[in-house]
C-alpha cells in the first residue's frame, strides 16, 4: 500500500483510534481507506457480535486478531418469553475454542442467551492466563462444577456475573474453589443460584476481596447472615440480598440497621425475594443515596412498597412489581426527580381481573412528575389513547417504551377505539425512540405512523396486532434505523415481507411466529438473498411435508456472512441457496 | 419460481420508488382463511403488482383468523404475557403459595419443667378447646380446659399467656378472637401452682 505522504504515522492513528470506544464509530472509521482499515482492525480490542451466527469466528479472529474482550449473543430475543424451543443453538463451543488459540490474552467474554458447557468454561478457565470478566447473561448449559473451574484458575477474575442464567446447580462448594490468596473480586452475580451457599466460604471470598463493589445474592442466602456479610465489605455500591425474611428477632434487626447505616457507598439494591415487611426499615439509612432499586420479586403490598421507596428520593432507576399501585406511582412522580427508568411488572399475570389498583393513570403520573423519564416497561390492564397522547407529550426524550396491557386485543378502555392514535403520539413525540413494545387492540394504522415517524427505532417488538400485509410493510419499508423486528400471532405474511425482502439485509434479525408467512415465501427469500439466513422452525415436521402455500410456525431471519448454520435442532430448517439459481 | 423472482424484483422497485406506496387491504382482506389468502396471492401476483394502496379502515372484526390461533387457555400459556422465566417462576410459586398456605400466627409454647418450648400455629384452631387438645397432645400431658371444673388440680396443668401489656393471665378469660388480638406466648403451668 502506497503511503499518502502527508498522512500520519500508523502509531499517531492507532493512538488516536484508540480513544474511540463506540463499536458504530470504530465500524465507520474502518470504513475511510484500506489503511485505516488496516490499522483499526490491528488496534481492536474489543468486539461486539450480536448473532453468534451472523459472523464466525475463524472471521472474527482473522479480521481482528488482538481482541481483548469480546461480547456475543445466541439466541432471539423471544427466548426469553418461551417462544424458542428447547435445543434451539447459540452454542458458544466453537468460539472458545477458535479463541482459546487465537487470543491467548483474551480478557473478557460477555455472552447473552447462549448455551455453555462445562467443558468451554473449563477451556476458559485454562486458556486464557488474564482472564479477567465472565458475564452469563440468560445463559444456561453449565453447572457450578464449570463455575468452580473459573474459580479455582482466574487469578486475575474481576467480574463473575450469572444474571438470570439457568445453572444446574450441583452445589454451593465451588465458592471455595477460589483460592486463599485471591482478592480481585470486583462483581459478584449469583442471584441465580439455587442450592444451598456455601455461607462461610462466601463469607470468607467477600471480606479478603477490598475492592468488591458489586454482590448479588441468590434466594439461598438466609438474611440473618446478611449483617455480618456486610460489615465484611463495607464499601459495596451494588447488593442484591438474599431471601429477606427471617423469624422476627430483635437482634437481627438491630445488626441489619448497623450493617446497612456502615454501608456508606450503597447505591443499587436488589434481591428482596419473599421480604417480610417489618425488615424493610432496616436498609432506611441508605435509601436516600440509591440510584438503582430493583423490587420485582418484592411481593409486598402497596402501603409497604410506598413507605421505602418515598425513603428513595435520588432514584434514577426502579424495577417493582405492580403492587406499588396507582398510589405508589403518584408517591414516585412528586418525590423522584430523577428517574429515568421505570419497570413495572405485573404480579397476577395470568389472573383474569385486576387484582391491584393500578391503571394508565400511574404512568401518566411519573411522565409528568419525572422529566428525566426515558425508559419505560409497563405491564397493565387498561390504556387509553389520552393517556397515551400525554404521555408522549410529558417526555419526547423517551427512548425505551414497552407497554403491555396482558390481555392482548384490548382497546381503548374510554372509547372502545384501537389503540393506534396513542402510539402514533408516541412514536410522533419521542424523536429518539429506540425501542418499542406495542400491545392492545391495534390495526395497520399504527404501523403506517410507527414507518411515518419512528425513524430512529432500532427494536420492535409486536404481539396480536394489525389487519393485513398492509402493517409490516409500514414497518419494513418506513423504520429506516430498525434493527430487530419481533412479531408474533399477527396477520402479516408473504406479500410485505417479499417486498421488503432487502430491508432484511440492513437488518440483525426478524422473528415472525404465528403469522401468515407461507413455505414457499421463505424458501423464495432464501434463495434470493444469499446473505440471509432463513430459518424455518417447525415442530410439527418437515414443512416440505405441507402446501408451499402453507403458513410456517416460526420464522427466524437474519443476515449473515458466514452462511447457513450446522448446529440446527431437527425441527429447524434452513432455506439455502438453490444452486440451480443463478443470480 | 422465475416468476416470483420478478415480483420480488417488481415489489422492491415499486415499494422503493413510491414510499406512500401501501397495500390493497380490499384486494386482500384480513378476514380471509390462509388458504384462499394465499391462492388469491398467487392470482395476484402477476397482474397486481401495486404493492400496496391505501390505507382502508378495517372493514370487518380485528380478530383475524391466524393461523396457529392458540387453544391453550391463558393459564396455561408460559409464552403471554411477556414475563422472563426468572420472574414468572416467583410469581407462579407465590400464588400457589396464596392459595396455599392460609394466614398463621405463630406463638411460642413453654411448659413448665421443659427448657425447650414449641411453636404452635394459632390460627390453625378455631376455639380454646381445639388449642388446649393440641397442646396435650403435643406435651403429652393433660391441660385443663378453661370454664371447666378440675376434679383433682394437682393431676392437673392450666394454660396461660402473656398479653400485650406483657401481664400473665389465665387461657379462657376473654373471646377466642380478642385472645387472638392480645397474645404474645403461652406456657402450660401445673394447676396447684397457679
Amino acid at each position: 500500500m502506497k503511503r499518502v505522504a502527508y498522512s500520519f504515522p500508523e502509531e499517531v492513528l492507532e493512538h488516536v483510534f484508540s480513544f474511540i470506544e463506540s463499536d458504530t464509530d470504530r465500524g465507520s472509521i474502518s470504513l475511510v481507506c484500506k489503511s485505516w482499515y488496516e490499522i483499526e482492525r490491528w488496534c481492536r480490542r474489543r468486539v461486539f457480535v450480536g448473532n453468534c451466527y451472523a459472523v464466525s469466528p475463524l472471521m472474527v479472529i482473522k479480521r481482528f486478531p488482538k481482541v481483548r474482550s469480546i461480547t456475543l449473543k445466541g439466541k432471539p430475543h423471544f427466548a426469553d418469553f418461551n417462544l424458542v424451543p428447547e435445543g434451539w443453538g447459540g452454542y458458544v463451543c466453537p468460539w472458545i475454542k477458535a479463541m482459546a488459540v487465537a487470543y491467548p490474552c483474551l480478557q473478557e467474554i460477555r455472552l447473552k442467551r447462549m448455551v455453555i458447557t462445562d467443558d468451554c468454561l473449563d477451556l476458559i478457565a485454562k486458556s486464557f492466563k488474564n482472564f479477567t470478566v465472565l458475564v452469563l447473561t440468560s445463559c444456561e448449559g453449565f453447572t457450578t462444577d464449570g463455575l468452580a473451574a473459573i474459580a479455582a484458575n482466574c487469578r486475575n477474575l474481576r467480574e463473575l456475573d450469572l444474571r438470570e442464567s439457568e445453572v444446574d446447580d450441583i452445589c454451593g462448594h465451588w465458592l471455595s474453589h477460589f483460592p486463599d490468596s485471591y482478592t480481585s473480586l470486583v462483581s459478584l452475580n449469583i442471584s441465580c443460584l439455587a442450592s444451598e451457599v456455601n455461607l462461610h466460604g462466601l463469607e470468607r471470598l467477600v471480606s479478603r476481596c477490598p475492592n468488591l463493589q458489586t454482590l448479588r445474592l441468590s434466594r439461598a442466602f438466609p438474611l440473618d447472615r446478611l449483617a455480618n456479610l456486610l460489615r465484611g465489605a463495607p464499601q459495596l455500591v451494588e447488593l442484591g440480598t438474599g431471601a429477606y425474611t427471617t423469624e422476627m428477632q430483635p437482634e437481627v434487626f438491630s445488626n441489619l440497621v448497623t450493617a446497612f447505616s456502615g454501608c456508606k457507598q450503597l447505591k443499587g439494591l436488589s434481591g428482596f425475594w419473599d421480604v417480610l415487611p417489618s425488615y424493610l426499615p432496616a436498609v432506611y439509612p441508605v435509601c436516600s443515596r440509591l440510584t438503582s432499586l430493583n423490587l420485582s420479586y418484592a411481593t409486598i403490598q402497596s402501603t409497604d412498597l410506598i413507605k421505602l421507596v418515598g425513603q428513595c428520593e435520588s432514584l434514577q432507576r426502579l424495577w417493582v412489581l405492580d403492587y406499588i399501585e396507582d398510589a405508589g406511582l403518584d408517591m414516585l412522580a412528586a418525590s423522584c426527580k430523577d428517574l429515568r427508568e421505570l419497570r413495572v411488572f405485573p404480579s397476577d399475570p395470568f389472573g383474569l381481573d385486576p387484582n391491584v389498583a393500578l391503571t394508565e393513570q400511574g404512568l401518566v403520573s411519573v411522565s409528568e412528575g419525572c422529566p428525566k423519564l426515558h425508559s419505560v416497561l409497563y405491564f397493565c390492564r387498561q390504556m387509553s389513547n389520552a393517556a397515551l397522547n400525554t404521555i408522549a407529550r410529558n417526555r419526547p426524550n423517551m427512548t425505551r417504551f414497552r407497554l403491555c396491557i396482558i390481555e392482548p386485543r384490548t382497546p381503548d378502555y374510554l372509547t372502545l377505539q384501537p389503540l393506534d392514535a396513542g402510539f402514533g403520539a408516541i412514536v410522533e413525540h419521542c424523536k429518539n425512540l429506540q425501542r418499542l413494545s406495542l400491545s392492545g387492540l391495534l390495526t395497520d394504522r399504527v404501523f403506517e405512523y410507527i414507518g411515518t415517524y419512528g425513524k430512529k427505532l432500532e427494536m420492535l417488538s409486536v404481539a396480536f396486532a394489525g389487519d393485513s400485509d398492509l402493517g409490516l410493510h409500514h414497518v419494513l419499508s418506513g423504520c429506516d434505523n430498525l434493527r430487530k423486528l419481533e412479531i408474533r400471532d399477527c396477520p402479516f405474511g408473504d406479500k410485505a415481507l417479499l417486498a421488503n425482502a432487502a430491508k432484511l439485509e440492513t437488518m440483525r434479525s426478524l422473528w415472525m411466529s404465528s403469522c401468515y408467512v407461507s413455505y414457499g415465501a421463505c424458501k423464495l427469500l432464501g434463495q434470493k438473498l444469499p446473505r440471509l439466513n432463513v430459518e424455518v422452525i417447525d415442530e410439527r415436521g418437515p414443512p416440505d411435508s405441507r402446501p408451499e402455500s402453507s403458513p410456517v410456525e416460526k420464522l427466524y431471519i437474519y443476515r449473515t456472512i458466514s452462511g447457513p448454520r450446522s448446529d440446527m435442532p431437527g425441527y429447524v430448517w434452513t432455506m439455502e441457496d438453490d444452486s440451480a439459481y443463478v443470480e | 419460481m422465475g416468476t416470483l423472482e420478478q415480483q420480488i424484483d417488481a415489489y422492491q422497485t415499486q415499494s422503493s420508488s413510491s414510499s406512500s406506496s401501501s397495500i390493497d387491504s380490499n384486494n386482500y382482506p384480513s378476514s380471509l382463511c390462509l388458504s384462499t389468502l394465499c391462492r388469491k396471492r398467487t392470482d395476484n401476483l402477476s397482474t397486481d403488482l401495486r404493492l400496496g394502496l391505501s390505507i382502508s379502515p378495517p372493514s370487518s372484526s380485528h380478530q383475524s383468523q391466524l393461523p396457529f390461533i392458540s387453544t391453550t387457555p391463558r393459564e396455561e400459556a408460559f409464552d403471554w404475557p411477556p414475563i422472563k422465566s426468572t420472574l414468572r417462576t416467583t410469581l407462579v410459586e407465590k400464588q400457589s403459595n396464596f392459595q396455599s398456605q392460609k394466614p398463621s400466627l405463630f406463638v411460642k409454647v413453654y411448659m413448665e419443667g421443659i427448657p425447650i418450648g414449641r411453636k404452635l400455629n394459632l390460627l390453625a384452631h378455631h376455639s380454646y378447646d381445639g388449642l388446649v387438645k393440641a397442646l396435650c397432645h403435643m406435651f403429652r400431658t393433660i391441660i385443663l380446659c378453661p370454664n371447666s371444673q378440675p376434679l383433682n388440680p394437682r393431676n392437673f396443668h392450666v394454660l396461660t399467656y402473656e398479653d400485650q401489656e406483657g401481664d400473665w393471665m389465665m387461657v379462657g378469660d376473654v373471646p377466642w378472637e380478642m385472645f387472638l388480638s392480645s397474645v404474645k406466648r403461652l406456657k402450660i403451668t401445673r394447676a396447684n401452682s397457679c
